[in-house]
């Protein structure tokens, strides 16, 4: 066959980013300070990387705002709400590393531009968040994501760091046991490139797409943990997946804790309010966890709406005020769902919010291959552990983005200039696959497989979990995974194929779905995110782990990892 | 319902309309009737999507002849009649396509760009005039120690340009940058104007400077598409206007 001849072109660069958002982007700036040769590699133009909707803000003890009796922050107390937060699973180390950082990462932001909210004093302004013990939130009104990706995009391209745009990684290659660069098609195109370079970062984001119900962006389909798992590299605690109570039915975009912080209540379809039941003493403003099981279990119990939601009351705030503290909501709610707030309850469902888990990395970003590194979302250094807290992910990314790029620039002198020819095959590799899929006769629709899955995982995986329905579901995902090889796009061409790259994404999907589903039959315990109501307890003498999965021999293998602890003793979590 | 769909890819002499009938189900966006066009209709229809939100800014489109979010926009409350936006003139949303307003929604690419494959449309000019104002923050000062301190009352003026989330809207609604394409359009000029005010910076009028030029602050004739599209209800009207006086100031003062 006569593969090379689509071959665009093979690119030589010290380091490859794989991702674009703000674990990238800052990733990139660091290496293009270092004076290394870098390129960044991104699905999408970077400024449309999921790290832009993020809403609410990043954490910071920067002590602008002094909490109860006049106290004032500091970084263990930031690193205590965050271990507390993780139900004790998060890695005490890189904690540390993180809220010790944190501080100096928001104000470097600053430094490169970013406008942030602003208090009296003009000092940044900060807020209180669920389960932290100061206003340690800095924000930007709601648009914290947005104003930080921009300025980091602008600093980036200042610099004229060389992007690759709308290229799809396809696959890592490696050679000698060393990860030595990547393939990836042009998506505009259809062509095929190889990238070599010394060291590979991967900052993918999250995985958020394989549920039906998620806030997420919709290219989140966790690409990035199915290539290192491909590429023989595990994958750290993929069982934890975070739930927001209220997002928008229909869409599922994320209705902010905020609505319930100014008092909006949650009612079922007998008009009832039923947070009462299930949190007498903090009702409707219960941790995310709490709430969200507590609205499943109503839907469940045929107490939500047709379609499966319960309703978001504003009404009683009145105008005013509304228009006053929630116009994001309102806005989001009048575009998305037609609902204005202020004269009808909301429909919300909870929805999959956030990946706890990912590639598995040391306290470096190094993962075990030589010349891979992970950051970010698509990481799991373990600072989350079993529950992550709002406002601490963009703080992830940007301090790990940075920390992991120099551990980068740290190693890469013991690396040689790889070979070609490893990438060349793998290019090869690529389009043989790509001729073959495109080849075959006419299948099941792609898109259907896709809803079917991520309406599984939803059911299956999704806020409730047992060991039966949850077993169920395995064998489900697995002959879905049999069915990939039936599946073709009707669309024979290769350049803009977006029906190709989806299913090329849906090929990663599943296997996300299938770890995440091992890792949750195996984790006997409930724990943070993880609720199993065959196994109610946290069970510290068990599963006080980190969950490991690697590929070995086209199998799942399940090992377990110590949780590095230190600075907190595990105490039951509550609120 | 039905949406009407522009087609296009390399290779085609002239674009094609495709009809897809669709159930308007309530809270159904364009972006979804396209996604569903895409599973059941045909899969090789090519469009941009990432958030789903109206803030990433990459599905910018031209639905019934007024450039907009396909992931904001409502069919629903297209066919009501009620997203009218009335828009100063200009070639794209004047040329004659039949197509009947109360069944049907017309979607097609956004103009002023050229079209890659269907909807998407090749990005690369605007954000090359966006290069070209030097978007990147420059202090007055050496780095400090903590933050910069900024008054609360600087901050919403400032936000009013830094909530543009680059989606070209105004671009492809600008009759200036229809009748001259070298414009640098609304959308970079805003940014520019965003630096400018930042009390941070110090750079004062040789930011302006930068789009002193005749593809930059003087081409616009305030025909105002730009703020009657904008998802984000940035004006670039008021940027323009305003960098217009101070430059005039400058020259006076000279
Ligand atoms: C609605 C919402 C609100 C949030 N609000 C907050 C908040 O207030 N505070 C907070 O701390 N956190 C928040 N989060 C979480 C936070 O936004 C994310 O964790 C974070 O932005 C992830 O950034 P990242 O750089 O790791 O990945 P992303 O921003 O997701 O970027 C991933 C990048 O990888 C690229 N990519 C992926 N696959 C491929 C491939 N195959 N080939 C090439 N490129 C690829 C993509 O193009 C993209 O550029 C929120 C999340 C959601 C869903
Ligand atoms: S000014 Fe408005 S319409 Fe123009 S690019 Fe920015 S957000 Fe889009
Ligand atoms: S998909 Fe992001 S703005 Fe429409």
């Amino acid at each position: 066959m006569g593969v090379a001849s689509t071959v665009e072109s093979i690119h030589y660069h010290d380091v490859i980013i794989i991702g674009g958002g703000l674990t990238g982007l800052r990733a990139a700036l660091q290496i293009s300070n270092s004076g290394l040769s870098g390129a960044l590699v991104s699905k999408v133009h970077p400024l449309r990387s999921h790290s832009v909707a993020a809403q609410g803000g990043m954490n910071a003890s920067l002590g602008n705002v002094p909490g109860d009796d006049g106290a004032s922050d500091d970084w263990k107390m930031h690193a205590y709400d965050t271990v507390k937060g993780s139900d004790y699973l998060a890695d005490q180390d890189a904690v540390e590393k993180m809220c010790r950082e944190a501080v100096a990462t928001v104000y470097e932001l600053e430094h490169m531009g970013t406008v942030w909210s602003r208090l009296e004093n003009g000092k940044i302004a900060q807020r209180p968040f669920g389960g932290a013990g100061f206003p340690r939130t800095c924000y930007a009104a709601d648009r914290t994501g947005h104003n930080a990706l921009h300025t980091l995009y602008e600093q980036v391209l200042n610099k004229n760091f060389p992007f690759y745009e709308e290229f799809f990684v396809t696959s890592l290659v490696k050679d000698k046991g060393r990860c030595i660069g990547c393939t990836a098609i042009e998506i505009m195109t259809g062509k095929i490139h190889g990238f070599i370079s010394k060291a590979v970062l991967m900052a993918t984001g999250g995985f958020g797409r394989i549920f039906n119900r998620s806030t997420n962006a919709l290219i989140n389909t966790g690409d990035g943990q199915a290539l290192a798992l491909e590429a023989g590299v595990p994958l750290k605690d993929m069982e934890f997946v975070q739930f927001h109570p209220t997002t928008l039915y229909g869409t599922n975009i994320l209705m902010s804790e905020g609505a319930r912080g100014e008092g909006g209540i949650l009612i079922n379809s007998q008009g009832k309010r039923f947070m009462e039941k299930y949190a007498p003493n903090s009702v409707d403003l219960a941790p995310r966890d709490v709430v969200a099981r507590s609205i499943e279990q109503e839907i469940r119990e045929g107490r939500g709406y047709d379609g499966g939601y319960v309703h978001l009351d504003l009404t009683h705030l009145g105008s005013d005020r509304i228009m006053e503290r929630l116009p994001g909501i309102r806005q989001i709610a009048m575009d998305f769902a037609g609902v204005d707030p202020i004269k009808e309850p909301v429909p919300v469902q909870p929805g999959q919010h956030y990946s706890m888990g990912g590639i598995d990395v040391d306290i470096n970003g190094s993962t075990i291959l030589p010349g891979l590194y992970a950051a970010g979302e698509c990481a799991c250094i373990s600072v989350h552990g079993a529950n992550r807290l709002g406002g601490n992910s963009l703080l992830e990314t940007v301090i790990f983005g940075r920390l992991v790029a120099d551990t980068i620039i740290k190693d890469i002198n013991n690396f040689q200039i790889p070979d070609i020819l490893p990438v060349e095959s793998a290019v090869n590799d690529v389009e043989f696959k790509i001729k073959e899929v495109m080849g075959r006769e006419k299948g099941a629709n792609i898109f259907d497989v896709k809803d079917e899955m991520t309406e599984l995982m939803f059911q299956k995986f999704g806020i409730f979990r047992n060991g039966q329905t949850m077993k169920k579901g395995l064998n489900e995902i697995l002959k879905m995974e049999n069915k990939l090889s039936e599946l073709t796009p009707n669309n024979k061409d290769l350049a803009v194929n977006q029906t190709l790259i989806q299913f090329l994404e849906l090929e990663g999907m599943l296997k996300i779905a299938e770890v995440v589903a091992r890792g949750a039959i195996k984790r006997k315990e409930s724990r943070g995110s993880h609720m199993r109501t065959d196994h109610p307890d946290r069970d510290d003498k068990n599963f006080l782990k980190h969950t490991i999965i690697g590929l070995e021999d086209n199998n799942l293998n399940i090992n377990y990892k110590p949780v590095t602890l230190g600075m907190f003793e595990p105490k039951e979590r509550v609120y | 319902m039905k949406i009407k769909v522009y087609r296009y890819h390399d290779g085609m002499k002239n674009p094609r309309y495709d009809t897809f009938e669709l159930e308007p189900k309530p809270g159904l966006t364009i972006l979804g009737a396209l996604f569903q066009f895409q599973q059941n209709f045909d899969d090789s229809i090519a469009f941009h999507y990432s958030c789903r939100g109206a803030v990433c800014g990459t599905c910018a489109m031209l639905i019934n002849k007024v450039p907009r979010l396909a992931c904001r926009t409502q069919v629903a409350s297209l066919l009501n009649g009620d997203l009218k936006i009335p828009l100063s003139p200009y070639h794209a949303i004047e040329e004659n396509i039949e197509w009947d307003n109360k069944e049907e929604v017309l979607i097609e690419p956004l103009p002023h760009l050229p079209v890659i494959k269907d909807l998407i449309v090749d990005m690369g000019k605007f954000f090359e005039y966006y290069k070209d104002i030097e978007p990147v923050f420059k202090p007055a000062d050496s780095t400090p120690e903590k933050e910069r301190l900024m008054d609360p009352d600087s901050i919403p003026e400032l936000e009013l340009y830094t909530n543009c989330i680059l989606c070209a809207a105004c671009f492809g609604s600008c009759p200036i940058d229809d009748s001259d394409p070298e414009y640098l359009g609304p959308a970079a000029l805003a940014k520019l104007y965003r630096f400018y005010i930042d009390p941070r910076e110090e750079n004062g009028i040789e930011r302006l400077k930068i789009a002193d030029i005749p593809r930059g602050w003087w081409d616009c004739k305030f025909h105002g598409n730009c703020r009657r599209v904008c998802p984000k209800d940035v004006p670039p009207l008021i940027a323009i206007a305003k960098a217009r006086e101070q430059l005039e100031k400058e020259g006076e003062d000279r």
